[in-house]
């Protein structure tokens, strides 16, 4: 899935959103929030400048990116026919490509996560993406905007609104080695090698799982890419590796100091039959996408793309411990809330 | 209900009186003698003959650690079944959609299945037809079923799990139950397994089908096929048993694995003439147990073309599969302890009741499953002792005979 999930395990209790009234007022809350408005603003900034095109997203559709790690899709009634909340834009953002070359959409998604995401302090049900797209590229160079719209977005809140850092007690010093880059790249299975050389069982075959990805987070200085993830683990969408069959030309691009995962992408699938087979492999039933298929089938332009989660990036900016404390109106999973 | 060519008479007769409907009746004790009832086969596996040897090391082995001559009662059936504990080498398979399978009788199986400590599956399409959350009153459905086995069970045995088909991901069953706080304590018991049905024997290559009132059809028609057969009853739907090759299966399998680390994962598959490959594959990419369900197996509703001439004996894909690589599940008119020793001996680590449940708990809703199970479990213990062993595990291809094969049975040995 796009921007799959990922975590720091920890419960705590004694972490969980304070009443509405409460948060909203709080000096915390709102100097998370002016960090966040800012990494927008930088984030438009930086992709108009690279000639993107801002879409505005869809809320609701026939069928969404399926789920991945148990999380669940949102049904509504949609005159009579039964209609998902999107889960991430990959479906819209592929067949958007008929429009533009390159294109970004900031997306809400709603994912159901497991209850048991409630203390990873990195899950928020309701969540936004900085997603892109673009037609033509190579997973490098999508990897290549990625560090670069990061960088640009780091360099920008750190001087647009340096006084919030202050408010939160984060030491800027804390990015210094993120600006002087590069990002380091790993691929999974050199992953899987570190996390086994740390004594610790992560399976060959799947995700990085969440302690895991904390674990290899905690002992990075800056941000970095982890490549190639074994097919099994991610979506229909990601594109197969014609040179090392079983592996994705897919990313994550993982913070530091155990915040974990900030961006998911991949190269794209845009073969009519792969991308039928590939969904029989991950248990989909193809009937269900009809309009992506459709579309699909006329032909869609090979691309690749990301998400950045827009909360998880503000989490490791301000250093808050918990996801929900840079959102207005947290949806912890299997917590009811405003 | 009824259960055309299935000893439907002697299940219930067990379903009413336990273990000792597999003795003679009690009453002819002392006024007849016995012998072969000649009781006609109706498939290799039931013609097929369990052989005690005349020397027992292994009776030998269990005599010296008893330091006494050894009993059927000191068979332990107990067992691990795909990831589960369980306290028999029985299960209880999927009954799927149909109005008998869906009715309050499959919520009294599932407390009986947790009071017995064995595992339960429950059926695809329960799902896309039933719905999933009705009212936490409701008395049938999936969550009523979990709900039971909960109640009932020992935390520390059994498991239950549940299938999902191509058409139940429309309704992502899995995801829906694994985040369900009320399926939390199977979780975190390590006792939620999911089920990926590839096939079933009974209509090998085909999907489930159902047949419904025109109403009920027209709500789920874009999911399924529909057949107006029936002018008077209802229609006939259909749903697809889905696309598989071995990368399909591989790979459905490794994301079972990844989407849901917490849940075992199962595999059914059709009696298909490919059956080795198919389990070998699933095996290999990290299933906990693979069941294959022989031609023999039952159905809520399939052709008849298909009951009698379409897919494999259990018997010629317990052979073709040979040493299993994984835990190998069997079901395919199970009943009684004899077929399911054969089967054990075969290669099966577990047999699965499916018919034979049903009917046990039409018989008498409140005890006929437990009875049904018990007595089978005497008749296997009385069986396993007899052919000099004393648990499941060590049953070999040796104990089986097979009429007419001279050939060298497919397993030679006890298995490890």
């Amino acid at each position: 899935m796009e921007n799959a999930t990922s975590v720091a395990t920890e419960p705590t209790v004694d972490r969980r959103p304070p009443p509405p009234a409460r948060h909203l007022s709080s000096e915390t809350t709102r100097a998370a929030l002016r960090i966040q408005a800012a990494v927008l603003t930088a984030a438009r900034a930086f992709l108009a400048g690279e000639g993107f095109t801002e879409l505005l997203p869809p809320i609701i559709g026939p069928v969404t990116d399926p789920g991945s790690r148990g999380s669940k899709q949102l049904d509504v009634d949609y005159y009579g026919h039964k209609y998902k909340v999107m889960t991430s834009g990959i479906l819209y953002k592929q067949a958007s490509l008929l429009a533009f070359d390159k294109l970004f959409f900031i997306a809400p998604n709603v994912r159901a996560e497991p209850p048991e995401t409630c203390s990873t302090r990195r899950h928020l049900a309701e969540f936004h993406q900085i997603d892109v797209e673009v037609a033509g590229a190579t997973r490098a160079e999508v990897m290549g905007i990625a560090e670069r719209l990061l960088t640009h977005v780091v360099r920008h809140v750190l001087t647009s609104v340096p006084e919030q850092f202050e408010v939160l007690g984060r030491d800027p010093l804390a990015f210094v080695d993120l600006l002087a880059g590069p990002f380091d790249v790993l691929s999974h299975r050199e992953a899987v090698a570190a996390l086994h050389r740390l004594d610790y069982p992560q399976s060959p075959d799947a995700e990085i799982e969440w302690t895991g990805e904390e674990l290899l987070s905690e002992q990075a200085v800056r941000p970095f890419f982890v490549t190639d993830y074994p097919k099994g683990s991610r979506g229909f969408y990601d594109r197969e590796s014609t040179t090392e069959p079983g592996r994705l030309r897919n990313f994550d691009l993982l913070a530091p100091e155990g915040y974990g995962e900030l961006v998911s992408g991949s190269e794209r699938e845009s073969d009519y039959a792969t991308i039928v087979t590939r969904m029989r492999e991950t248990g989909e039933n193809p009937a269900k996408y009809r309009w992506y298929l459709d579309v699909v089938r006329e032909g869609v332009p090979r691309s690749a793309g990301f998400g950045m989660g827009l909360e998880r990036l503000t989490r490791f900016l301000t250093g808050l411990h918990s996801v929900w404390q840079v959102n207005a109106y947290p949806k912890i999973p299997g917590e009811v809330s405003p | 209900m009824r259960a055309h060519g299935f000893p439907e008479e002697r299940v219930r007769a067990r379903a009413r009186n336990g273990a000792a409907e597999a003795f003679p009746p009690v009453e002819s004790y002392g006024h007849e003698v016995f012998g072969s009832t000649g009781t006609t086969a109706v498939d290799e596996l039931d013609a097929a003959r369990l052989v005690p040897p005349v020397f027992m090391p292994l009776r030998l082995e269990k005599l010296i650690d008893l330091g006494r001559e050894p009993l059927q009662s000191d068979v332990d059936l107990a067992t691990r079944i795909g990831g589960f504990a369980s306290a028999l080498p029985v299960y209880l398979s999927a009954f799927g959609s149909t109005r008998i399978g869906s009715s309050e009788l499959s919520v009294s199986a599932s407390r009986q299945a947790a009071e017995l400590g064995v595992p339960m599956v429950i059926g695809e399409n329960v799902v896309p037809l039933t719905g999933y959350r009705r009212e936490a009153s409701a008395t049938t459905g999936i969550l009523a079923r979990i709900r039971a086995y909960l109640d009932a069970s020992n935390p520390g045995v059994g498991g239950v799990v549940v299938q999902q088909s191509t058409e139940d991901a429309d309704a992502e069953v899995w995801n829906l139950v694994y985040s369900d706080p009320g399926v939390e304590p199977l979780l975190a018991t390590g006792r939620l397994g999911f089920e990926l049905k590839v096939g079933q024997g009974a209509k090998p290559g085909l999907g489930g089908m159902t047949v419904l009132d025109r109403s009920t059809a027209a709500r789920v028609d874009d999911q399924y096929a529909i057949d107006d057969l029936w002018p008077d009853s209802g229609v006939l739907r259909s749903g697809t048993p889905g696309t598989f090759t071995d990368e399909i299966l591989r790979q459905q399998i490794r994301l079972m694995r990844n989407n849901f680390p917490r849940a075992r994962v199962w595999v059914k598959l059709h009696p298909g003439r490919d059956v080795a490959r198919a389990a070998a594959c699933a095996w290999d990419a990290g299933a906990d147990a693979v069941t294959v369900d022989g031609a023999e197996g039952g159905s809520g509703w399939a052709p008849t073309a298909f009951l009698d001439h379409v897919g494999l004996p259990l018997a010629e894909c317990l052979r073709r599969i040979g040493r299993p690589s994984g835990c190998l599940l069997a079901s395919g008119r199970m009943w009684e302890g004899v077929r399911a020793v054969k089967a054990l001996a075969l290669g099966a680590t577990a047999v699965g009741l499916g018919r034979a449940a049903l009917t046990a708990v039409d018989t008498d809703p409140e005890h006929g499953l437990r009875r049904l199970v018990e007595c089978l479990a005497f008749e296997a213990r009385l069986l396993i002792s007899a052919l000099g062993k004393y648990s499941p595990d060590v049953l070999a291809a040796e104990d089986v005979w097979f009429a007419g094969r001279s050939d060298v049975p497919a397993l030679s040995s006890a298995r490890s």
